[in-house]
């Protein structure tokens, strides 16, 4: 794009100009033809669909991935007045812990960026200060200050690792502002963050902006922040295909690739708006039955032993160094829901509230202290919860903790060689993978695949087994528009065939537009 | 009281060089029975005897048959195959040399299953030692966690797609068998990403650096740290006398 031209007062902090950017061992460039300028105290979105490259460019703007050793840039980069020209032989080096100091760069897994030796969020938040030598004093004050901006004050004493997905993410952006870095690049920094977070966020990038921080969100949904950006740049397939203020781009329409979607706006569904929102005339008959689902004033806490499957995770996450407050705390007070055949059910609340621990229970890999968990009417208590898998299919919500096997076909086959005949299991894996979209990626590495498809390939391993339970953790999350409307396909095919769905979500507006129920997790109890 | 790491580490450090020195088989028991009994107070003794085990059961089988089968000062015949002899005087000396060797891995055990390694890693780096090092230190404690978290993940990952874990050793070593190319890969695709984090966050670094954890070290552990190493270079010094007055 070559947004504003070079002024006095508003240089670009950091200038790029990629003609081409190469993967080692790939033949076609994954950016070309991309110009960015970006000056201080300006908001700039990037967005473009799962996939167009979006990633690639903001590790490479972020040091993140430097041109030599992750890859072959044809172009230059400039920061800070001093221009790098690469592809013409003898490339510079990028010192990613110099660059680092005036780019901060959060990535979209948040995970990523712990140091994973900090026992606390203060210490982690610190980790970057600490190597730069300041003061204790001067450290402390910056770790309290950058907590109390992001919310995350309560938990400064708290173990990283036991932070919930939308907590994880705040401390990363934590993480990348804390030494106050004069350009902020931050991958699909809203997903999964709550409404207040989201809010919260907003006011953040604006008081940063405010303060002469060059922000960049790369996104592929129209997070309503992004309205107030300055600039719009749209990426597909690597090349900007158009920018401009977000005005133009929108009045403009067809400006936006399709893969862009609205926030919290489902895709066009087979169903429309009004039907959802009143579908409980498409359930199906005979809801006096036994339920699909049924939790019985289900209890929850980490920290009482011995509940979790087989009685360790608990013990784990109470030695990972949570604080004895946390440790006791109940998660879930007295859950009762149920959830008939063929209804789908939205589980919404804020960060944190315990709705991923929630639905950890219905398939038995989490077991209440309290209170029963029954699928089709048969309590699981005592089942594996390898067992009660056949039964319910769980969506994780990081779809990397949910794929380890070396290709999507072999992923989405696990475990189907135990439940039907090799033929049939061989037809439900590759007619799970054509329902997600990712019939042509079935020799595709997992950790290859861009962020949605990697969540609709961890939903292909849950749909090919057909379960009578569908319980999905936030699987919006890093979905393009294109993802977004095969999960909404996928997800009302079952409930359409009969599977009770449960799904968690912070995305009040997509709940609302998928869900015949919506239930609200806030404080461990469940209300509406 | 909190021990500093420090006076752990020294307190470790010097029990398995005094018991090494010392070369006797009462002080080497009541060393392991301390150790055990210590581990078995702070709550570590789930781990720590696996470990141990895993460490000890090898040498020690292979101290027996070195010593109690091919010792040739070894003259009280118990029993004897062609060239293998076993003897009194070797079964006794494979005994001591295992007790000596199980008093130094235990105590080193109950070391790194006790210790705070932020507290660990914030003193070393505090003392001049390279980030790096602490860092790899650091990674080196937490990798069995880091190991057991991500393997649990998967297995929750393949239990929720039917596999079925049942309770019991050989369930579990059956189910591994599942679970370790998976654990192997990602762990190798973590560090990819983790390197570009911590470059960009100044890990490498060449300069000073500071830290945030401030571990206190009262004047009485200082104390007792420079006892300890005293104590440990008297063993050796005492052990290094009689050794020669005994030549």
């Amino acid at each position: 794009m070559s947004a504003a031209p070079h002024s006095t007062e508003s240089l670009p902090v950091l200038s790029a100009g990629i003609r081409s950017f190469t993967y080692h061992g790939d033949g076609l460039p994954v950016l070309e033809g991309i110009d960015l300028d970006l000056a201080p105290g300006t908001l700039t979105a990037v967005l473009g669909a799962s996939g167009s490259g979006k990633s690639t460019l903001g590790r490479l703007l972020s040091g993140w991935l430097p041109p030599g050793t992750g890859g072959t840039l044809r172009g230059f980069l400039e920061l800070a007045g001093t221009r790098l020209e690469f592809g013409a032989g003898g490339d510079p080096r990028i010192n990613p812990a110099e660059w680092g100091r005036h780019v901060g760069f959060v990535p979209q897994d948040p995970a990523a960026v712990l140091s994973t030796v900090r026992a606390t969020v203060a210490e982690e938040l610190a980790f970057g200060l600490e190597n730069a030598a300041v003061e204790p004093q001067a450290m402390k004050a910056a770790a309290e200050h950058t907590a109390a901006l992001l919310g995350l004050t309560e938990f400064l004493e708290r173990d990283p690792g036991s932070l919930s997905g939308g907590q994880m993410r705040r401390l990363a952006i934590g993480c990348a502002i804390i030494a106050g870095p004069r350009v902020l690049i931050m991958d699909e920094p809203f997903a999964s963050l709550d409404t207040a977070g989201t809010a919260g966020l907003a006011r953040l990038l604006q008081g940063l902006v405010r303060l002469g921080t060059a922000v960049v969100v790369l996104s592929q949904v129209v997070d309503a922040p992004l309205l107030a950006a300055g600039t719009w740049v749209v990426l597909e397939n690597g090349s900007v295909t158009g920018s401009g203020t977000p005005a133009g781009l929108q009045a403009g329409s067809g400006l936006l690739p399709p893969g862009i979607r609205a926030s919290g706006g489902a895709p066009a569904p087979a169903v429309d708006h009004a039907g959802a929102a009143h579908a409980d005339r498409l359930l199906p008959r005979g809801g006096a039955g036994v339920p699909a689902l049924e939790l019985r004033g289900v209890c929850f806490g980490y920290g009482t032993r011995g509940n979790a499957a087989n009685g360790r995770t608990t013990w784990r996450r109470i030695r990972g160094g949570s604080t004895a407050a946390h440790a006791s705390a109940q998660v879930l007070q007295g859950i009762s829901l149920r959830v008939r055949r063929g209804e789908i059910v939205a589980v919404t609340g804020p960060n944190g509230a315990g709705k991923s621990t929630l639905l950890r229970h219905v398939n038995g890999l989490l077991r209440p202290t309290a209170g029963r968990v029954l699928v089709n009417g048969r309590d699981i208590a005592g089942e594996p919860a390898g067992e009660a898998a056949r039964s319910v299919g769980l969506l994780f919500q990081q779809p990397r903790d949910q794929l380890f096997e070396r290709t999507a076909l072999r992923e989405v086959r696990f475990g189907l060689d135990r439940l039907f005949h090799p033929d049939e299991a061989a037809g439900r894996a590759l007619e799970a993978l054509s329902a997600v979209g990712l019939a042509g990626a079935s020799d595709a590495h997992p950790a290859e695949l861009p962020a949605s498809g990697q969540r609709l390939l961890a939903l292909a391993t849950v749909l090919a087994r057909k379960p009578a339970v569908l319980a999905l953790d936030e699987p919006t999350v890093a979905m393009d528009g294109g993802g977004l409307a095969l999960l909404d396909a996928a997800v009302r095919s079952a409930a359409g065939e009969g599977a009770a769905v449960v799904l968690v979500t912070h995305d009040l507006d997509y709940a609302r537009a998928v869900a015949h129920r919506v239930v609200t997790l806030d404080g461990g109890r469940l209300d509406g | 009281m909190r021990l500093h790491p420090l006076t752990s580490l020294a307190a470790a450090g010097s029990t398995a060089v005094i018991t090494t020195a010392a070369a006797s088989l009462p002080l080497s028991l009541a060393v392991m029975g301390a150790a055990v009994a210590l581990s078995a107070r702070s709550g570590t003794a789930r781990r720590l005897l696996p470990a141990a085990a895993a460490v000890l059961l090898p040498l020690g089988l292979s101290l027996l048959v070195m010593h109690g089968l091919f010792f040739p000062e070894g003259r009280t015949v118990l029993a004897q195959w062609g060239m293998a002899r076993v003897t009194a005087e070797g079964l006794a000396f494979a005994l001591e040399r295992a007790a000596q060797l199980g008093a130094v891995v235990l105590a080193l055990l109950v070391f790194s299953f006790s210790v705070s390694v932020p507290d660990l890693v914030a003193v070393l780096s505090s003392r001049g030692l390279h980030g790096r090092f602490a860092f790899v230190l650091a990674s080196t404690l937490t990798l069995l966690p880091a190991i057991t978290s991500r393997v649990e993940r998967i297995r929750q990952a393949q239990e929720s797609r039917g596999l079925v874990v049942r309770r019991g050793l050989l369930h579990r070593a059956a189910a591994f068998r599942l679970q370790a190319v998976p654990l192997v890969l990602s762990l190798i695709e973590d560090a990819g990403t983790r390197t570009a984090a911590l470059e960009a966050r100044g890990f490498s670094n060449p300069g000073p650096r500071t830290s945030y954890r401030a571990v206190p070290d009262p004047r009485g552990q200082r104390v007792l740290r420079a006892a300890l190493l005293a104590a440990a270079a008297a063993a050796v010094a005492a052990r290094l006398l009689l050794t020669q007055a005994g030549s």
